[in-house]
């Protein structure tokens, strides 16, 4: 079954046509890997997918007109995204960002803070142990308390990653999760990605690590200049020639 | 000695009254812009809304009690009005939006006689309980009063900061792309905020008049809002205790510094000046040592990054 579908998708920027026409769909519990060269559209894809920004076309997720909702109610429905540059927010401690982050809270309701604190007050708990749990899964448990500001360019990573699990998504939107990651930490990303696709979650993933997004990926997209030039399974797509010309520029 | 103690007890009573009444109206700033990054420059109008609303309805009949508590709803309605069409833009729409409502309603205040007596002011309204306490022990009564508000106030305040509710201000006030991809409304939470905000400023307006007992439209000009601005940089971003600490630290130099021109040669309008001068000063220094404020922690500065 799929769980997402983009039915040519369009986002034109003055005369620069960062997406023009795409449309893919992806497997519920699959990881569809989205390559590209720079300036191909993958980020903009992303940002018409959850919501970021608006364009023309179609987009159904789990059965769900989102084309045009706004970026909360994309990621209610179930599906998050992470960033490019990694958006932890930094003035709060580890603990924080992954609390912030249940969309089921009471205490997100000022009367609930008043008039239910006793419900406030165990979902706090649960969220805590649940937050403690996640932490643990990516093996990051000794910063909890740590203002996320002091955390390394990989812990970021990291602890969006974890950040994201924690509103139970069905479905994640991964920019580039192993760019300026050292190798180890890649491997334990990747293993990660594997792991909670086994648990059923389905994954989106940009990246120009061509290795690794090949062994994560189920199927893989090639994007360039605004459009899905070749899609495939990742034997296929590293035969293309034309897909190692986009990337390698003509002599590969 | 005894004659000391006669002058100098009601002038303390003084200083800690319109400190308690700064601290009040820039406790609703610093949830605004320390919670919640929300630029209000405008925050004056507030104050305005809530005394003039209250006055009035007294002045029309309606129980001293329901006069406040319609000054404290319409000014929160009010900053949902404003709310509404700036909060979806960016941060500094909403600043120019509010300066300018701020300076619009003063002038309405100004002009509008028939609704409001404009430059007359409007004095002779009710003060709480004013036929059970004797005059002379008023302001003593009026100071116990709003001592216990701005306790209510501060630990109303600081539970929200505290709950998941106020989990989400923060995560706005640092970066709204974060809370919004993971399923929060950022702009509603904005809207609360705000609305929250402008009805403390408004209960503040309601104790400004029951002090100084007449309001005119030029009580409430815009340097109002950036003396609570002030009291928040001063006292720490984003903490309630530094806001409370700031309100009485600038009231009390405010107060004292009255006196000095007894040192020096300045006329009033000069020492008036002179204290802003010495105000901003001041405010330098602390941004270069001690930029977080008194109360407020380094790692949450909400300027840096």
């Amino acid at each position: 079954m799929d769980i997402l579908s983009v039915k040519d998708l369009k986002k034109h920027f003055g005369g620069v046509k960062a997406v023009d026409g795409c449309s893919i769909t992806i497997e519920t519990g699959t990881v569809m890997g989205l390559i590209g060269p720079n300036g191909a559209g993958k980020t903009t894809m992303f940002n018409l997918i959850s919501g970021f920004e608006r364009g023309v076309g179609e987009i159904v997720f789990k059965g769900i007109r989102t084309d045009n909702l706004s970026p909360f109610k994309i990621a209610r429905c179930g599906m998050v995204r992470t960033f490019q540059i990694p958006r932890a927010l930094t003035k709060m401690t580890v603990s924080e960002n992954l609390m912030l982050a249940p969309n089921t809270q009471a205490g997100e309701r000022i009367w609930d803070v008043w008039l239910r604190p006793k419900r406030v007050r165990e979902q706090e708990r649960q969220i805590r142990e649940k937050s403690r749990d996640i932490l643990e899964f990516f093996e990051i448990s000794h910063l909890e308390d740590e203002y996320a500001g002091a955390l390394s360019g990989g812990q970021k990573k990291l602890l969006e990653m974890a950040r994201a699990m924690m509103i139970d998504p069905s479905m994640m939107l991964l920019d580039e999760p192993f760019a300026g990651v050292n190798p180890t930490l890649a491997r334990k990303i990747s293993r990660y990605i594997c792991e909670l696709r086994k648990d059923g979650m389905t994954f989106l993933v940009i990246e120009h690590d061509i290795p690794a997004i090949t062994k994560i990926s189920d199927r893989i997209v090639v994007m360039n200049e605004g459009k899905v030039m070749a899609e495939g399974e990742p034997e296929e797509i590293k035969r293309r020639r034309d897909v190692l010309e986009v990337y390698i520029g003509g002599e590969g | 000695m005894i004659e000391y103690v006669d002058t100098l007890l009601p002038y303390i009573t003084t200083i800690l009254l319109i400190s308690s009444i700064y601290a009040i109206f820039s406790l609703g700033l610093n949830l605004e812009w320390g919670f919640t990054g929300l630029i209000d420059f405008g925050h004056v109008a507030f104050l305005a809304i809530g005394a003039y609303t209250t006055v009035m309805f007294n002045m029309s009949g309606f129980p001293l009690f329901l006069s406040v508590i319609a000054g404290i709803v319409l000014s929160g309605f009010f900053g949902l009005l404003l709310g509404i069409p700036t909060l979806r833009l960016r941060e500094d729409y909403l600043a120019i939006v509010m300066i300018g409502f701020s300076e619009v309603l003063r002038f309405i205040l100004l002009n509008e006689q028939w609704l409001t007596r404009g430059p007359f002011g409007i004095h002779g309204f009710d003060r709480p309980l004013q036929d059970v306490i004797p005059y002379q022990h008023y302001n003593t009564f009026l100071l116990i009063l709003y001592l216990a508000i701005l306790v209510i106030i501060y630990l109303s305040l600081e539970r929200l900061v505290r709950s998941p509710w106020g989990r989400v201000l923060k995560s706005i006030r640092e970066d709204e792309a974060v809370p919004s991809a993971l399923g929060k409304n950022v702009f509603w939470y904005r809207l609360q905020s705000l609305m929250i905000g402008s009805a403390i400023a408004g209960l503040a307006g309601a104790m400004l008049a029951f002090y100084i007992m007449y309001i005119e439209p030029n009580t409430f000009k815009p340097i109002e809002t950036f003396h609570a601005w002030i009291i928040i940089i001063l006292g720490g971003t984003a903490s309630n205790k530094g806001t409370i600490v700031g309100a009485l630290v600038f009231c009390t130099f405010l107060s004292v510094t009255q006196f000095t021109n007894r040192f020096l040669p300045f006329t009033a309008h000069q020492m008036g000046a002179f204290r802003m001068i010495v105000i901003g000063l001041l405010l330098m220094l602390l941004m270069m040592y001690k930029p977080e404020g008194i109360f407020g922690k380094k790692e949450e500065l909400a300027l840096s990054d």
